[in-house]
């Protein structure tokens, strides 16, 4: 039985890292229209370092989503946290209003945004994109910190408060420092959101800035060089590797 | 101020950042949506505009809308059952048959491509479609990668609802006579389906207003509704057309998830 | 020359000028620079010809790009004051320039205007009370090219594209505009107001069996006929001597008996542009011929709407023998501007044949 599973996932394994790995090994090859033979050569990447809007698109991305860690991190522990620690009427009502940004396409989210954003002035752009990815970050890191609070014991916190803890310090000596894990797992979640985030970005993305996987839609529909395929492995090794910070972190698959 | 009182504030010190921020960025833009379905054209540029119903009625008036929103939907059927017919198996395998460092190790390389760019998943299947398999720009290859691309999420749900069956359950079952097969299908098929559940709701949904991968791959096929509606606002000026048919397919979303819910809930009972 | 001596009123010269000259500096870097939004790989944004101008200029080009005509407007809606120059096909500008998303040309700041064929610079599409909204550019036609190597017989015909030998090897643009008006000339009637339309839709019906992909950018359409994907496919002329030449592929243009969609292209200075002044110097060297004739020469491009540096071209380039030759001309449909309404039905009638595509 055990053989029977490990082949059928090696198989599935394999169905998910094909495409990729080919896209990887194209940004190695010599030739600007993927002809074989394999010739390997770095000239994609050197011709990469040189192409500044891609570069600027790149970066454009990465800070958007180190922001938006940032925020929806701050934003959504604190309402998780009033989740977990507290029972009020409106609680059913507003864990329900989390549900659109994920159960609604993102089709529909993008335009919308877009619609409203230029109706009141606040038109396109890095700003606009932020706004739209903190909002889609938000159930996530709700999701995900809440998950950790009910595994902190409120004992320690009760314990806390007889020893004359204010609930502003127990917040910040007991209860964040074991939310920690949790926090720095949802604070990378938001940040692979946001750098993957295509939908949103593309409706809001204002002239002349884009992020990169706009830059990326745009490059295949209107021609591209294995310049893409580089800065696709590029991207694609760092977004691993930042998962694979996460398991470290917070046990997935997590015996307990 | 009594306790009472201040608890209130407290919660509401603790959510209102967030929700306002949800408010102005989702809630808002889908009000401001509706509004804008209703107009007969696109108020910029200082045109004139009126209320009108013509957009909703032209949906069912015309049939490249009615089609093509069927074909949405339809995809969203395929890509959702075809990922979790091959999830499934997989989620088992790995929360029941595999143990240990193993189990961790594979996890994490099923979830690993989840967390790298969809946008550039896509676009690897255009260099392995092409060749050697040369099925680029057909129905099935848009198939293909949105399967690819929302796999992970299937097995994700599937195996943390299987995985938290207590393995006593099964044990006990199989002790008082049951079959390797009755465990399953009356034992943890019903207690796994709040993972079932999750998955289509997060494979369904995007799938269905999906344009980004049927354009890359579908070539002739790419013609849906959620292409429909993008090119409402990159190839015309019609945004009320665009927003009506957005609702239009926000709401057969919500048809058919209430559908399925009532549907799997006596799955769902079982487990709790 | 006399010795440079370092006085204390030199100095103090020196400085004041270096201090003058640093704010200068600062005013003309900021002047230093025009953002342009136009088709990408359309002229504007070829490297060498950008730093030739910075060069006699001093002014740095940022570019944008757009996919289609309705995203080049829909940029300029929603972003007053992003752009100074801005490529706008001749049958959109009146209808920006009504919507206040352009201003009028100060056209004697643009040294080459005179030089401009007057059909196109002095187009009704171009003018509004007497003031000039943009400066005619270039032109071209599109129509269709084929694979050299694959077909042998030089079709002359538009109906080429319905032969069945080409079953499966005909590529055609996701483009409703275009692929009426393809249509329109292949049935016989006037592009730009089919007499009979329900002509024209079984026309594009008919296209079902023939179609192998839609092209969206003259890369792919490069791509698919290196390919083999595409044996003959409707191409930009323009297009066409790019691929022939730069992409070194075995293609031909056809104007066919039946005639092909004319268009020209004009460059626009946008309302609230920061660098108007820059903006116009940028037009102005778009269409002289220090520019065009090594555009055309080197990379290939569509006909320049100036006469003279059209004549400079080598005896053998397209734009002179085909272009140039007026019983080709003769057989032109030219673009006409479109009401929405009209574009509205066009796009729904292109949506039921894509339909049907699928069916």
């Amino acid at each position: 039985m055990t053989r029977l599973a490990k082949i059928y996932l090696v198989a599935v394994l394999v169905f998910l890292y094909l495409p990729i790995l080919v896209m990887m090994a194209m940004a190695f090859n010599r030739s600007a229209l993927y002809e074989m033979p394999f010739t390997f050569d770095l000239v994609w990447f050197k011709a990469l370092m040189e192409n500044e809007r891609l570069l600027q698109a790149s970066w454009n991305s990465v800070w958007i989503a180190a922001v938006n860690a940032v925020i929806a991190t701050a934003l959504g522990t604190l309402a998780a946290y009033a989740f977990a620690r507290y029972e009020f009427r409106l609680k059913g009502l507003l864990q329900l209003l989390l549900f659109p940004p994920i159960t609604i396409p993102w089709l529909i989210i993008g335009i919308s945004m877009l619609i409203f954003f230029f109706w009141v002035g606040i038109g396109r752009g890095l700003h606009a994109i932020l706004l739209g990815h903190v909002a889609l970050s938000l159930p996530y890191v709700i999701v995900v910190v809440g998950a950790r609070l009910r595994d902190v014991s409120v004992q320690l916190e009760e314990a806390a408060a007889t020893l004359g803890a204010t609930p502003q310090q127990t917040f910040r000596r007991v209860t964040l420092p074991i939310l920690a894990p949790g926090v720095i797992a949802a604070a990378l979640f938001a940040f692979a959101v946001s750098f993957d985030q295509f939908v949103i970005s593309y409706f809001l993305a204002a002239p002349g800035t884009s992020t990169l996987p706009v830059e990326i839609f745009t490059a295949i529909r209107k021609g591209f060089t294995p310049e893409i395929n580089a800065i696709s492995t590029i991207i694609i090794l760092v977004s691993m590797s930042l998962m694979l910070l996460v398991a470290r972190n917070y046990r997935f698959g997590g015996e307990r | 101020m009594n306790k009472q009182s201040r608890q209130a504030w407290t919660i509401f010190g603790l959510t209102a950042p967030a929700y306002f921020w949800l408010t102005i960025t989702v809630l808002l833009p889908l009000t401001a949506m509706l509004y804008f379905s209703f107009l007969t054209a696109t108020p910029i540029g200082g045109k004139e505009a009126s209320f009108t119903l013509k957009h909703y009625i032209g949906f069912f008036e015309k049939h490249i809308y009615r089609y093509n929103a069927w074909r949405s939907i339809q995809l969203g059927l395929f890509v959702t059952s075809i990922c979790l017919m091959l999830a499934y198996p997989a989620a088992l395998g790995l929360a029941k048959v595999i143990k240990g460092r193993w189990r961790e190790a594979i996890f994490l390389l099923i979830i690993l491509p989840f967390w790298s760019n969809a946008l550039v998943r896509t676009f690897s299947w255009t260099m392995v479609l092409r060749e050697p398999f040369d099925i680029l720009y057909t129905y099935p290859a848009i198939v293909i990668g949105l399967v690819h691309a929302y796999l992970p999420y299937a097995i994700l749900t599937i195996y943390v609802s299987l995985q938290s069956i207590d393995d006593s359950l099964i044990e006990a079952s199989r002790s008082l006579g049951a079959t390797r097969w009755q465990a399953f299908y009356r034992i943890m098929l019903p207690l796994s389906m709040p993972g079932v559940l999750a998955g289509i709701f997060l494979i369904f949904v995007p799938v269905i207003g999906s344009f980004m991968e049927p354009r890359i791959l579908g070539g002739k096929q790419a013609i849906m509704l959620g292409p429909i509606i993008e090119s409402q606002f990159t190839a015309l000026n019609n945004w009320p057309l665009g927003a009506a048919l957005s609702f239009i397919m926000l709401a057969i979303v919500l048809i058919i998830l209430g559908i399925s819910t009532p549907l799997i809930k006596p799955y769902l009972e079982k487990s709790s | 020359m006399s010795r440079f001596v370092l006085t204390r009123r030199s100095t103090l010269a020196a400085m004041g000028s270096a201090a003058a000259l640093g704010l200068m500096g600062r005013q003309s870097r900021a002047a230093g620079e025009i953002k342009v939004l136009n088709w990408q790989g359309y002229g504007t944004d070829e490297k060498w010809a950008l730093e030739m101008f910075e060069k006699q200029t001093g002014i740095k080009v940022v570019h944008d790009y757009f996919n289609s005509e309705q995203e080049m407007l829909t940029k300029l809606r929603t972003s007053p004051g992003a752009y100074d120059v801005v490529l706008i096909n001749n049958i959109y500008v009146m209808d920006a320039a009504n919507e206040g998303l352009i201003q009028p040309i100060d056209t004697a700041k643009v040294a080459n205007f005179a030089d401009l064929a007057p059909s196109m610079r002095d187009s009704d599409r171009f003018v509004k009370e007497g003031k000039h909204y943009a400066v005619a550019w270039v032109w071209g036609l599109t129509s269709f090219a084929y694979n050299t190597e694959k077909v042998s017989e030089r079709p002359d015909s538009m109906m080429a594209l319905w032969d069945s030998k080409f079953a499966g090897k005909v590529g055609m643009r996701d483009d409703a505009l275009e692929a009426i008006q393809i249509a329109a000339l292949a049935t016989g009637q006037d592009m730009n107001n089919p007499a009979d339309m329900g002509k024209v839709k079984e026309a594009l019906l008919a296209l079902k069996p023939q179609i192998a992909t839609f092209w969206s950018s003259e890369d792919e359409w490069n791509k698919h006929i290196a390919a083999g994907d595409y044996d003959i496919a409707v191409y930009w002329s323009g297009s066409a001597a790019r691929s022939k030449k730069a992409m070194n592929l075995p293609v031909e243009f056809v104007v066919p008996k039946e005639g092909a969609i004319g268009w020209f292209d004009g460059l626009t200075v946008a309302a609230g542009a920061p660098n108007p002044d820059g903006a116009l110097a940028f037009i102005n060297f778009m269409v002289d011929p220090t520019f065009y004739v090594p555009w055309d020469t080197n990379v290939g491009a569509p006909a320049s709407a100036n006469g003279k540096a059209n004549a400079a071209l080598p005896e053998d380039a397209m734009n002179r023998t085909v272009l140039g030759d007026p019983e080709v001309v003769k057989r032109v449909q030219w673009m006409a501007p479109l009401s929405d309404e009209q574009k509205q039905a066009n796009q729904e009638l292109w949506d039921e044949v894509k339909t049907s595509f699928v069916q």
